[in-house]
């Protein structure tokens, strides 16, 4: 491991600055529960941090006007589930951040950084994604948005370019009558990396589905926005037969592959479990009530 | 007498035999004699006047590793074993 | 002072009362322990010391074309750079004492620096020593080695092919029958055990049954990595601090490998966080030996997880083939077995001993038993707990409870049917003396867990297993001096490395034998120049020879003691009587307190002292029950209740025996379920991580109870038998067994991952 540089700015303009001048050579430092273990394994090489924590837009968790969350791109997980507001309104997201690591690393690990590490794993992002949350990106050339379905592009990249840093996520207010849930198989029952993961979201009108939103982690090289299972579920009860049209389809849209965390006829089972059991969990939250089946 | 167990893979210079009564005081002297009526069995038992490195002899149930000048008794029974070590 | 901890429960099938031993004292070590103060290997910090690293090769099977170093030794910082060609030439010569005597010492060197080959990924090809551990690691970049990649065999059945790439071109299989194989083959050796007449068994049978287990390669899982510090002086003396289950054993390996005489090697054992049979054998002792030679400084070296995981010595993968027939009323007529073991990329697997322990927790009329050590492109193995016995009696277990599905038997009536007892004959062994298993099984038939029926859920699959496991205990020798202080207070030097508490365990029976209260004694663990010969600790053996070397060693303290008295009071030694710790003759009586004092005064200061060797080890049996819960749509295994009994001869401290069973379970569990090397088909480790090589952790595994069975070793004083290995033996099986009763479903394979078990849930339906 190599001297490394470390800074401190107080605005995004100056950190957009400091990344541009040192280019890949440059990376943003928010809890650090990635990037330090990474660069202390020599899998990153890095010769400048950028702390995230020291910007405030980057810090910020709060409500808009129009009923919309900003959540800043370096809030640690602890604050989710600490702020009653945000986990009634984003259940899955806030699943995830119970489960990052352990209290210790959740007192440290931001949404922000799991989803800028972009690891097909990472458990936060299919919550995001069925949340429909979107990514305010600033760089050298002002600012934008993307989906967060469409930020990741590869294990480890995402459409980041050279100086561009995330600032905050912007959640949309859910509707009334929704519910969302993740959860992730892991082989043992903490500290561990999910085999696969699945979000869902429901709208419900009633026993109806009026929207519907499903993602799945770790089975494929992006974590996989499934639209079109949520789709097929629009206008169909909330039931049983509806849920497994819908993991069907999940288990259809799995292109996992073999690896020392699991094999793909196991992860294309668990794609179809874990969304049925993601649905159940939506359900009972639309219906007011808390998941049944674990994580 | 002592009675000298022959492994399995050895019988071969035993005739089949899977036990052999030699008379002896000692380990050693079992041994010497044992090499004397079987030839060849010895060679693998015992090199250069040693139990061979990795094994080990049984006395009458006790372990006594590879020391020749262990006594025998006239009803003792005498085993070679491989060593083991432990985790 | 008493410690209040959870207490299990005991059977004694002994009337022996003791004063000190049985008790729960506060251990000598604890308060060290848990405020920081004990010293590790990474504690040691000398005047001018550097830091060595070591680079490892990339691929699993490649000849070494040429390494150039001179980038890295120009690097700024860097001290000295070695390769294999630091080592003195080994020759022909063979290890001497230790563990495995009697092995080409050529192998153990090519293990430390690979020499001309790489043998596995991972396998260590230089060491840099430098200013700082950063310097060091950017040395390792400037290292240019030229490989030419070969192709790596993984699996025994793969490289026992006959046309396998042989890894070792001169390696000639040691056959059964003492001769040696003419052609060259990754076979090293070959044995085979026999008792009766297997073939007529098998005719007597009414009902076979013959299955095929393999295995992936575990780790022993320690916490603490591998480190040493070497400081070579100017005269040629070595001192080394490390991290090691023995530090005789590091000793003897420095004095081979570096050809250096064993009188100018002092090792000094630091506390150990955990070995389980993965530190009883030298990786950086060596090279920061000859680090420190070269730069004329101190070095120090530590291994971080990745290292650990990839070259260090796990325990084998491999294959076992056990066949079994019984009659109809379920008494075992004959049983085969074939059992081929990793050896890993240089020879010397722990398969012998999983032959021997295979059928071992029955009477076997007629038994046959096969073993193959085999060499492939994976780190050279080491034991593991109950080396060997594991493998085998995952396999022999699983059929029993197979035998007793089909005939309708209970599992404990049947195992106590055909239980060994004592006079039993043993596999190419003495028979049996006294041993527990009866003892151990009806424990286990009356505990809680058994008697209270498995609580269905709806919609849950629930099942319950039970198995035994057995494991031969290792004697070797063991040496303690202990000298009396003025004020009755006694020194106790021991060369045991403390793993397990030990220190403890070793007072306790110095202050039974004495009469002294066990607070009195300070246990020492004593480096190579302080005490007497200490073999490794391991093969369960501390607690049950380094403590029958204290009760020797009190034993001579209490005769000196005598003596002095008997010149003091004037009166024959014989004379004199002791009884709880008081000496008395013709109306004098001291304790021993009042006599250090009154010796001291005729300047006598009794020093006991022992060395002892001894040979009846006494076997140790253990059965499991585990109450399992399968998710049949992930074909995840939830342990819902667990139950280990054990024979632990007489348990000297019951707590740190009931520790040692829990532990066991512990890593047993973890093999059962989850952990496993995963290796890509050019042979990389790809789980080189506590992330992905998956330890259980504290919310995988319940509660276990423990009941521990004392049916007394009679070759020890107290009874004593080794209690350290034994437990990691049952979990896998008895987790099968309940997997089985919860799903139907027959598992081959360890680990029973969550993938395994939903694949064959899945083929089954
Ligand atoms: C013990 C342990 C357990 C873990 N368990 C889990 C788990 O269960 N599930 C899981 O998903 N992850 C887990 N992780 C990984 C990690 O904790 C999470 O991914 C975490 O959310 C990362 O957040 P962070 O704030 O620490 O990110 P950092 O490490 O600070 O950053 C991560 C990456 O994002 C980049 N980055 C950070 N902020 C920005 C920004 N504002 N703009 C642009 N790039 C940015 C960084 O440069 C870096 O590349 C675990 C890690 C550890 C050490």
């Amino acid at each position: 491991m190599r001297a490394i540089q470390y800074a401190a700015p107080s605005t995004v303009e100056d950190a957009v600055a400091i990344l541009a001048e040192h280019g890949s050579d440059a990376r943003m430092l928010a809890g650090g529960t990635d990037l330090i273990v990474q660069v202390r394994e020599d899998a990153r090489d890095t010769g400048v941090f950028v702390d995230a924590k020291k910007i405030p837009e980057l810090m910020d968790l709060s409500v808009n006007a129009d009923g919309s969350t900003t959540l800043g791109a370096a809030v640690p997980c602890h604050q989710l589930y600490n702020n009653a507001q945000f986990a009634a309104s984003y259940p899955a997201v806030v699943d995830a951040a119970r489960i990052i690591g352990s209290t210790g690393i959740q007192g440290r690990a931001s949404v922000g950084g799991n989803l800028c590490n972009s690891g097909p794993a990472g458990d936060t992002i299919p919550p995001l994604i069925v949340h429909s949350a979107v990514c305010n990106i600033a760089g050298p050339d002002g600012e934008r948005t993307v989906a967060v379905e469409d930020f990741c592009t590869a294990p480890g990249r995402n459409v980041l370019a050279d100086g561009e840093l995330l600032v905050s996520l912007t959640l949309p207010k859910p509707p009334a009558g929704s519910g969302s849930h993740y959860l992730r198989f892991i082989p043992r029952n903490e500290m561990d990396i999910a085999v696969v993961g699945a979000g869902a979201s429901l709208v419900l009108d009633g026993e109806s589905i009026t929207a519907a939103r499903i993602s799945l982690g770790a089975v494929a090289p992006t974590p996989l926005f499934v639209q079109a299972a949520g789709d097929a579920l629009i206008g169909l009860t909330a039931n049983e037969d509806s849920f497994a049209v819908a993991a069907d389809i999940a288990r259809d849209a799995a292109s996992p592959i073999d690896d020392m965390r699991g094999t793909i006829a196991h992860r294309k089972q668990l794609s179809y479990v874990l969304t049925q059991r993601a649905l159940r969990g939506a359900r009972a939250r639309a219906q007011g009530g808390s998941p049944t089946n674990g994580h | 007498m002592a009675t000298v167990h022959i492994p399995t893979p050895m019988r071969e210079a035993t005739d089949g035999a899977a036990r052999v009564e030699i008379e002896g005081a000692t380990v050693r002297e079992v041994v010497e004699r044992l090499e004397a009526s079987f030839p060849g069995l010895g060679g693998r038992l015992v090199e250069d006047g040693q139990i061979r490195p990795g094994l080990s002899a049984f006395v009458d149930g006790a372990n006594v590793g590879r020391r020749l000048r262990t006594k025998l008794q006239p009803e003792s029974e005498l085993f070679f074993v491989e060593a083991l070590g432990g985790g | 002072m008493a410690v209040d901890t959870r207490v299990g429960q005991t059977i004694k099938h002994h009337d022996e009362e003791y004063k000190v031993i049985g008790t729960r004292p506060i251990r000598h070590d604890g308060l060290e322990k848990v405020t920081g103060e004990a010293r590790y290997g990474s504690d040691i910090n000398l005047p001018g010391q550097l830091h060595g690293k070591v680079l490892r090769s990339p691929h699993a099977h490649a000849r070494i074309v040429s390494i150039d170093t001179s980038g890295a030794e120009a690097l700024d910082g860097v001290r000295a750079v070695i390769t294999s060609a630091a080592f003195p030439d080994p020759g022909d010569k063979l290890t001497g004492g230790g563990e495995a005597p009697g092995l080409p010492l050529k192998f153990k060197s090519a293990n430390m620096l690979a020499r001309g080959k790489v043998h596995y990924h991972g396998h260590a090809i230089a060491a840099v020593a430098a200013a700082n551990p950063h310097v060091a690691a950017e040395a390792l970049k400037l290292i240019d080695v030229e490989y030419e990649v070969l192709d790596p065999v993984l699996e025994v059945w793969d490289a026992m092919k006959p046309d396998a790439p042989v890894i070792i071109e001169d390696l000639y299989t040691a056959k059964a029958d003492g001769t040696t194989a003419e052609e060259a083959s990754n076979v090293a050796a070959e044995m085979l055990y026999e008792v009766g007449d297997v073939d007529a068994g098998f005719a007597e049978a009414d009902l076979v049954v013959d299955r095929e287990f393999t295995f992936g390669v575990v780790h022993q899982g320690y916490i603490e990595t591998h480190n040493a510090t070497a400081h070579w002086l100017k005269d040629g003396h070595l001192h080394v601090w490390c991290s090691s289950q023995g530090a005789f054993t590091i000793r003897q390996e420095l004095a081979d490998l570096l050809d250096h005489p064993i009188t100018k090697i002092h090792v000094v054992p630091m506390e150990i966080g955990g070995g389980f049979g993965g530190k009883t054998t030298a990786y950086l002792e060596p090279l920061a030996a000859l680090l420190s030679r070269q730069t004329g400084h101190p070095v120090k070296m530590a291994m971080d997880r990745a290292d650990v995981l990839k070259a260090t010595g796990p325990t084998p993968g491999g294959y076992v083939r056990v066949k079994l027939g019984v009659t109809n009323d379920g008494m075992i007529t004959a049983g085969y077995a074939n059992l081929a073991f990793d050896a890993g990329g240089y020879p010397g697997s722990v398969v012998g001993a999983g032959c021997r322990c295979v059928f071992a927790p029955y009477n076997m009329p007629n038994a046959k038993v096969e073993g193959f050590d085999v060499v492939v492109n994976k780190p050279k193995t080491h034991a593991y707990r109950a080396p060997g016995a594991t493998h085998a009696e995952f396999a022999s277990e699983t059929v029993v409870d197979e035998i007793c599905r089909t005939l309708d038997i209970d599992p404990v009536e049947f195992r106590l049917k055909n239980s060994a007892k004592e006079g039993d004959w043993q596999l190419a062994m003495p028979p049996y003396p006294r041993i527990g298993h009866i003892e151990c099984m009806e424990a286990a038939r009356d505990s809680a867990q058994w008697q209270t029926p498995l609580e269905t859920a709806p919609g849950k699959k629930r099942g319950r297993g039970i198995a035994s496991g057995f494991w031969f205990n290792i004697g070797f020798t063991s040496s303690v001096t202990a000298k009396l202080n003025s004020d009755g207070s006694v020194t106790l030097l021991e060369g045991s490395t403390d793993i397990g508490g030990t220190r403890t365990s070793i007072a306790m029976q110095f202050a039974e034998t004495l009469g002294i209260s066990v607070e009195d004694v300070d246990p020492i663990v004593a480096d190579t120049d302080s005490v007497g010969q200490t073999d490794v600790t391991g093969g369960s053996r501390v607690t049950f020879a380094t403590g029958l070397a204290a009760h020797n060693a009190a034993n001579d303290m209490k005769d000196q003691i005598v003596e002095g008295l008997a010149d003091l009071w004037d009166v024959a030694a014989d004379s004199i009587t002791h009884a709880d710790g008081t000496f008395s003759a013709n109306g004098n009586s001291a304790t021993v307190g009042e006599a250090a004092g009154l010796l001291e005064e005729e300047g006598v200061f009794p020093i006991g002292k022992n060395t002892v060797t001894p040979t009846r080890e006494g076997g140790a049996f253990a059965v499991h029950i585990a109450d399992v819960e399968v998710d049949d749509e992930t074909g995840k295994v939830e342990v819902l209740r667990y139950t280990a009994v054990q024979d632990a001869g007489v348990a000297i401290y019951p707590p740190y025996v009931e520790g040692q069973m829990q532990g066991g379970v512990v890593q047993g569990v973890g093999w059962a379920l989850n952990e496993e090397y995963v290796y890509d088909d050019d042979g990389h480790l790809l789980n080189a991580s506590l992330l992905d090589y998956r330890m259980p952790t504290a919310l995988d595994v319940p509660n276990i109870e423990t009941i521990i069975v004392e049916v007394p070793n009679p070759g020890h004083p107290y009874g004593v038998r080794g209690v350290g290995e034994v437990p990691i033996v049952p979990p896998p099986a008895a987790m099968a067994n309940a997997i089985h009763d919860a799903t139907g479903v027959r598992m081959s394979h360890l680990p029973m991952s969550p993938a395994r078990v939903q694949a064959a849930l899945a083929a089954e339906a």
